[in-house]
């Protein structure tokens, strides 16, 4: 009699969390689409996702070059970190003898714990004068931008990657091996195509961590409100533009900061959808 | 046993910072980053005459500054531009007046422009050293956010209704301002004149010299009011504050710091 | 009678545990050679020695050693990867590629660069029909070889070794996930292949080994028992460990 109440209670307590968790999830977004929502109106949804000219002074609240800064610095950061990722997880799970490999894996798990607004202030001092010195342009740019955003989404690939490569039946090597396959040809042929479904998990958590990154980003930038002509010109995210703004913006322009969020939400949500369309395809194959 | 522990250390944590706060007698002051480091010489002075009185100065932007003051979060809201007409409702007064300069790196052959030349610069309309008598290369422009007290008083100072180009770079403290237009030899900033230093070169403006006396004499006329502003008439810890800043002793700092008072006396 | 492979005082250690004690065997040419044994006698061990697969893993070492044609397989100018091309594997489970049944096949015939897309075809089909399985695949080569049964996938994976031409098929246990058929006609294709290739059998049990093996290696604990014909070891065996084990007393 005792031990069922206390299953029920526990029971309950566990649901009570659960609901919790899930209704500050609620919260946030219903906080985030009331604020938002009226500034989409009264400017009208096309003009704000589509509008070249964000100018809360002046009341002009046009998002498109925010969008497109994002799209680029996180694209920019996925060309880079992703194959890097790859390539490194798979010295590590294939090539690497064992003292380096003990010596990678904690490495990596220490890049990964590094503050963001130190990677931010070490892009700031390393990378942007390297770009502005070597390739032009002010240095504070999409490419700096990517540059360290790459770096910040290193971790997550190469541990994920690397746990699916190791987490493969050894058959599947060595019968690619047995068949006269070097090395290489085998991890090519057989062992990445078969944890593909893992890889495919870690570049989108890492893209995923690229689009919501604030302050990393905030200091290499530029911030320049403007639609960016090549990687080298300075650039606003959504989120940076959030970041700068919210301190001191009312009225209209908090709102049109709250309606930035409903994009960023949108799109997190649609990269998450997507992930689980392609990790469903993969299973059901 | 182990809950206790983890109930002890829980308390004990905001006991702690219950303590820093000084007992409660803290002012709060934040605001402009063009004044803040005045007002953290004037709070370090303060705490060093009254040991027992806490001033806690902290950043934002004035119009972050102007805001919680209003809404109380702070004591003391520190503005470098002007108060908007809703804004002037509110408990204001002047600390000092502050030259505003325009910097360039110091290795950039131009040492002056005029008016017009910096307001085309930051329209847009001229995006090259050359138009200006430098060498050919893009000009990097940069700005303060927008709701910095800086911009405000540059904007209202010198783009006569214009706006600023969305290309310019923008930065959110006047110490990034300086750091990267001293390490950028293309580029061009505006900055208050006490925080301008050797790392960066200050440019003549319609041929007058942006240096501390010509703004006290008035020929450099590119200078706006530091302001203390609260949301009602400061009463004892916080107006003891405000009179230090405003005192002979108050003002002497101020002035030695860069800053224009009303006590004339130069180096 | 012309011996494939020479193993001579061979004995191999993990982590310097000894696992196969001095081994003395002449596998010959063209014969069906089935080495028999109860689990953990190091039988896996002894083939995954023979086409090297061994230096796969770590910690490992040996002493004496094992010669193919009458040369050391472990010598320093002979690379495992053209050994393997000679000394085929199939696995206990089936190893396709994620890719077409075609593709499989074809995939090691690629990958030296040297034979028509005609010769290909052709060298598939070869292939297919000494595994068994042409007759069920010839009219969908190209659908993926995942979507195959166990008993197909593990024909193809034999078709996949018989196209590169090899010398000597190993074959570990493959028939552990395979219903009757499946392993009748297994079996019926290693017997058509004994013509062209030597085949070393680690046998699914006792009975496959007196189906198809022209003779038995008895394997206990790392030691080589006993080895003889196939009729003999079964019926009439020197040793009583090898009575033992081929009636059943032990398993």
């Amino acid at each position: 009699m005792k031990k069922t109440f206390k299953d029920k209670l526990s029971e309950r307590i566990f649901l009570a969390l659960a609901l919790s968790s899930i209704s500050a999830l609620a919260l946030i977004t219903v906080f985030i689409i009331i604020q938002g929502a009226p500034i989409i109106g009264s400017v009208g949804i096309f003009n704000f996702i589509f509008g070249m000219t964000w100018a809360p002074s002046q009341g002009e609240f046009g998002i498109f070059p925010m969008i497109v800064g994002t799209l680029a610095v996180t694209l920019g950061a996925m060309v880079l970190g992703v194959p890097i990722g790859i390539c490194s997880a798979v010295f590590l799970a294939e090539f690497a003898p064992v003292p380096v490999r003990n010596m990678f894996r904690p490495a990596i798990q220490l890049l990964a714990g590094i503050p963001s607004v130190v990677y931010g202030f070490w892009g700031l001092i390393f990378i942007v004068p390297l770009i502005r010195d070597y390739l032009g342009g002010p240095g504070l740019s999409i490419l700096a931008g990517s540059i360290v955003l790459a770096i910040m989404i290193l971790p997550t690939v190469i541990s994920i990657t690397e746990v699916s490569i190791i987490a493969l039946p050894r058959t599947y090597k060595e019968g690619a091996l047995a068949l006269g396959m070097s090395h290489w040809q085998a991890i090519y042929s057989v062992q990445l195509p078969a944890a593909k479904s893992g890889i495919v998990a870690a570049v989108i958590l890492g893209t995923g961590r690229a689009i919501g990154e604030t302050m990393a980003v905030i200091m290499v930038l530029g911030n320049a409100p403007a639609l960016p002509r090549s990687i080298l010109d300075p650039v606003r995210t959504l989120t940076t533009n959030i970041g700068i703004e919210m301190g001191y913006a009312t009225g209209d322009h908090r709102q049109a900061l709250f309606a930035t969020g409903i994009v960023l939400f949108i799109l997190i949500m649609t990269l998450n959808i997507t992930a689980q369309y392609i990790t469903r395809k993969k299973k059901q194959k | 046993m182990r809950l206790t522990v983890l109930i002890l250390l829980i308390l004990s944590v905001f006991t702690l910072t219950a303590c820093s706060s000084g007992a409660g007698n803290t002012v709060i002051v934040a605001g402009s980053t063009s004044v803040q480091p005045y007002a953290e010489v004037l709070a370090e002075n303060y705490s060093i005459i009254f040991p027992d009185r806490a001033v806690d100065i902290q950043g934002g932007g004035s119009s972050t500054g102007i805001r919680a003051a209003q809404s109380g979060t702070a004591d003391i809201g520190m503005s470098s531009r002007e108060l908007t007409e809703e804004e002037q409702e509110m408990w204001n007064i002047v600390i000092a007046k502050d030259g505003l300069v325009l910097i360039v790196h110091p290795q950039n052959p131009v040492n002056g422009l005029t008016l017009e030349q910096v307001r085309r610069i930051y329209t847009g309309d001229v995006t090259n050293w050359l138009e200006v008598g430098g060498a050919d290369r893009r000009i990097h422009v940069i700005t303060r956010e927008e709701g910095s007290g800086t911009r405000g008083a540059f904007e209202d100072m010198l783009m006569e209704n214009n706006l600023i180009t969305s290309r310019a770079i923008v930065q959110n403290t006047n110490g990034s301002v300086r750091q990267l237009v001293s390490n950028d030899i293309d580029s061009i900033g505006f900055l208050s004149l006490g925080l301008a230093d050797q790392s960066v070169k200050a440019l003549e403006l319609d041929g007058v010299a942006p240096t501390w006396n010509n703004v006290m004499l008035g020929d450099y006329t590119l200078f706006r009011q530091f302001y203390f502003v609260s949301a009602e008439k400061p009463s004892d810890y916080v107006k003891l504050f405000i009179d230090f800043a405003l005192s002979e002793e108050g003002q002497r700092l101020l002035m030695l710091e860069g800053l224009i008072t009303d006590m004339k006396e130069a180096e | 009678m012309h011996s494939k492979f020479e193993i001579i005082n061979f004995s191999f250690y993990y982590n310097e545990k000894r696992v196969l004690n001095s081994l003395n065997l002449n596998i010959r040419a063209n014969e069906i050679l089935s080495v028999l044994g109860p689990a953990n006698s190091g039988i896996t061990t002894l083939l995954r020695a023979l086409n090297r697969l061994s230096d796969l893993d770590r910690g490992v070492r040996f002493e004496g050693d094992i010669l193919l044609d009458g040369k050391s397989i472990f010598a320093p100018d002979v690379s495992a990867t053209a050994l393997r091309r000679r000394v085929g594997m199939v696995f206990e489970v089936p190893t396709p590629l994620p890719i077409s049944i075609y593709e499989n096949i074809a995939y090691g015939l690629k990958v030296n660069g040297k034979m028509s897309k005609n010769q290909i075809s052709e060298r598939v089909e070869y292939a297919l029909r000494k595994a068994a399985l042409w007759d069920e695949v010839k009219d969908r080569q190209h659908i993926p070889a995942m979507s195959l049964s166990g008993g197909q996938q593990q024909r193809m994976c034999i078709a996949r070794v018989i196209a590169l031409n090899p010398e000597v098929i190993l074959i570990d246990r493959s028939c552990s996930g395979l219903d009757p058929i499946s392993t009748a006609k297994f079996e019926e294709s290693l017997v058509e292949l004994k013509e062209q290739v030597t085949v070393v059998l680690a046998p699914h049990n006792v009975q496959q080994a007196s189906r198809i093996s022209d003779r038995i290696a008895f394997i206990l604990m790392g030691d080589l028992v006993e080895e003889g014909p196939c009729e003999k070891i079964l019926t009439t065996p020197d040793d009583k460990r090898t009575y033992d084990y081929v009636t059943g007393r032990f398993g």
